[in-house]
């Protein structure tokens, strides 16, 4: 019964590195950008999810959508002109230092607005629980894992299905093929750097409710969705969900059964060890086999 | 400029820019320097610590138009820089400060931050007053210069375990939960150590990790086991997740006892209602009953505090106000600003004021009789002291009513 205990809390815990980790695997793996704000759009989902909830009593979970909205409009904005400038006038690799410097930024404003106090998003079904025999679970938790899976269909879906999926994917996967078929290739990185905002966000909006956050949180949370996409691999929602998912298990497999303190280091001992044996992730680059 | 002349001057601005803060303080003005977690994740009691060393020197500024020290007149100033939580920068902003000349230092937030940057005042000569460092490496590495309002991690288990040894059913059983930090290992290391040699069973004794972001699995042992009481020698946000995960998973203890946290508006903020109950170490009351020039009260200090300042008054505060009046009561018995003398009486002091009753022990931590914790509970919402008896508002609720009653 432990066992199946620390299999659950694994797979709900996985389910929130999952759906904090595929805005930064879909920007990874159609700009092939290291996005080191990512962190920052998760915390500002919270803070605009605390925000909401305190002025408007706008539950969280509502409050996805216009958080979504908010920051995939800022993500866009952020992308053409920070990121496309630093990218054209250096190079890629600069997009790194970039997001670097405004994660910083980012942070210091969080801090400057809301204070450097830890903050908690406490709706009235925040302290629920579900019992199955002598099961117990979370309820926020199974909720943070629903929503996880529901948008990582929904990307999936438009991935696959809408002509804005598979323009993505064309530019993804062949760039200057993609231009020279008449897509705004420019437009369409600014437009997947915004969702993979928007996702973040949203992800950040039932962090909020499940544990407590600060802007130094940030780097916690971009620092996870770098593992998830290592994990599971690059630019496609299945991979960030076995990615998340396998993160928690790892998480609560070596909680349970070797030491709490030793979670850390074991999560990097797999990072370290599918960097050598699998550098693509178990699912590989969604994109790659293309370039 | 002949060359005298040059080599005079030079010497002269040399000889200016190596004299240590003692001369500015013929400028009339003592400089406190340092560092405080003003950002990051250690900054919310950082700046309740900050707060208090504000509140002392604003008071002794204003109200006692300052200090008088071998019959000279001194107004106090502050030059704290913000560390962001992070024990690097800390140190490069403590070594800045020692380089200007700083003689008098005030301690950061956070053990982690305190042992480098108090081995670096030490090393150059200077003093260091903190009420934010407790862990045993502080003060047992033979340092002579380094000054702790609370006493070592290790020490500050004694009340507890008294405290426990009078609950009614007996504690037979308990779990003790750490992070993988300086501060929170050593307190867990003396809980244990106080609590096995009381006769009580320590069941679990769980390490988490120095970031925590779940706790789930261990709470599924919690519940297993079923321990008496839970103690908790974490920090505030670790704390908060613990009991909120506690809540959330219905994991329910007879007591929930978290050295750090439920202090702050934070943690109560985030559990309303589930706070009750909970129990915590305050180093100060403003019910206690001392008194001294400075202030006048314990209540007259959360008076004045309150009517100058919008942060919410935790005993941080105090603490930090505390730590200037050491220096300020060592610098009037010394008579001097010399950093030695001051040092001297520093380690001699024995001064009651507003906080208690303010002695060092020859290493530097503060006296355990005299400054260890007292033992809150939130009873109704009402911060209540439940131990030691003689100062105890209210008895301890024990065991504590299940989370869905307190909802």
């Amino acid at each position: 019964m432990l066992f199946l205990q620390t299999t659950l809390n694994g797979l709900v815990l996985g389910g929130i590195y999952s759906l904090a980790a595929v805005g930064f695997s879909l920007v990874f793996g159609v700009l092939g950008i290291v996005n080191l704000t990512h962190g920052i759009f998760v915390v500002a989902g919270a803070y605009a999810a605390m925000v909401l909830y305190a002025k408007l009593g706008m539950d969280p979970l509502l409050a996805m959508l216009p958080i979504g909205a908010l920051l995939f409009a800022v993500g866009y904005a952020y992308q053409r002109t920070v990121i496309q400038w630093a990218i054209s006038r250096a190079s890629l690799v600069a997009s790194l230092v970039v997001t670097f410097g405004v994660a910083m930024i980012g942070r210091n404003l969080l801090q400057l607005v809301f204070g450097p106090d830890t903050h908690t998003i406490t709706p009235s079904y925040s302290f629920s629980s579900l019992t199955f025999g002598p099961l117990q679970i979370d309820v926020v938790r199974l909720v943070a894992l629903g929503a996880s899976l529901v948008l990582l269909v929904l990307l999936a879906l438009i991935l696959l299905k809408t002509h804005f999926g598979r323009a993505i994917r064309a530019t993804a996967q062949q760039p200057l093929a993609a231009q020279l078929s008449g897509l705004n290739v420019r437009n369409l990185h600014g437009l997947t750097f915004g969702l993979g905002a928007a996702l973040a966000g949203t992800s950040g909006a039932i962090i909020g409710i499940v544990q407590p956050f600060s802007a130094a949180s940030e780097v916690a949370w971009t620092l996870n969705a770098f593992i998830v996409v290592v994990l599971g691999g690059i630019g496609s929602p299945a991979g960030a969900l076995v990615g998340g998912l396998l993160l928690g298990l790892i998480n609560a497999y070596t909680a349970q059964y070797i030491g709490p303190s030793l979670t850390q280091a074991a999560m990097f001992l797999v990072l370290v060890v599918m960097l050598m044996v699998r550098p693509n992730g178990l699912l590989g680059n969604a994109f790659g086999e293309s370039r | 400029m002949d060359r005298r002349s040059f080599l005079k001057t030079g010497a002269a601005l040399a000889v200016a820019g190596a004299m240590p803060s003692v001369a500015r303080a013929q400028e009339s003005t003592i400089t406190f320097g340092g560092s405080i977690p003003m950002t990051g994740t250690a900054a919310e009691t950082g700046l309740n610590v900050l707060y208090g060393y504000r509140c002392a020197v604003k008071y002794i500024n204003e109200e006692m138009g300052g200090v008088e020290i071998g019959g000279q007149k001194y107004k106090l100033g502050l030059n704290l820089f913000d560390d962001a939580s992070d024990p690097a920068r800390a140190t490069t902003l403590i070594q800045r400060q020692v380089d200007e000349g700083i003689g008098f230092f005030l301690g950061s937030f956070g053990s982690n931050i305190v042992l480098p940057t108090c081995a670096i005042t030490e090393a150059a000569g200077r003093i260091m007053v903190q009420a934010g460092g407790g862990s045993d490496l502080i003060f047992t590495q033979g340092r002579k210069r380094v000054f702790g309002i609370f006493p070592r991690a290790s020490l500050q288990f004694v009340s507890s375990v008294n405290m426990f040894k009078t609950l009614d059913p007996k504690v037979g059983k308990i779990s003790i939960m750490y992070t993988n930090d300086a501060f929170s290992e050593f307190q867990a290391t003396g809980a244990r150590k106080t609590i096995e040699e009381a006769g009580i069973e320590v069941i679990d004794y769980i390490a988490l990790p120095a970031q925590v972001s779940d706790v789930s699995n261990v709470l599924t042992t919690i519940r297993q086991n079923a321990p008496d009481i839970l103690v908790c020698t974490t920090h505030d946000e670790t704390s908060t997740l613990i009991t909120r995960q506690m809540v959330a998973t219905n994991t329910n203890v007879p007591m929930l006892y978290q050295t750090l946290g439920p202090q702050t508006a934070g943690y109560r903020d985030a559990l309303g209602n589930y706070a009750n109950g909970v129990v915590t170490q305050a180093y100060w009351s403003e019910r206690a009953t001392f008194e001294c020039e400075y202030f006048g009260s314990a209540a007259k200090f959360a008076e004045y505090y309150a009517a100058n300042f919008d942060r919410t008054l935790t005993y941080h505060m105090a603490s930090g106000a505390v730590c200037i009046l050491a220096y300020v009561q060592a610098a009037k018995i010394a008579g001097s600003l010399d950093v030695d003398a001051v040092r001297d009486a520093l380690s001699a002091l024995d001064y009651n004021c507003f906080y208690g009753h303010l002695r060092f022990t020859p290493e530097g931590d503060g006296d355990p009789a005299l400054l260890g914790p007292l033992l809150v509970q939130r009873q109704a919402g009402d911060i209540e002291v439940i131990a030691p008896g003689e100062v105890a508002s209210a008895k301890p609720i024990y065991p504590a009513p299940s989370w869905q009653d307190r909802a």
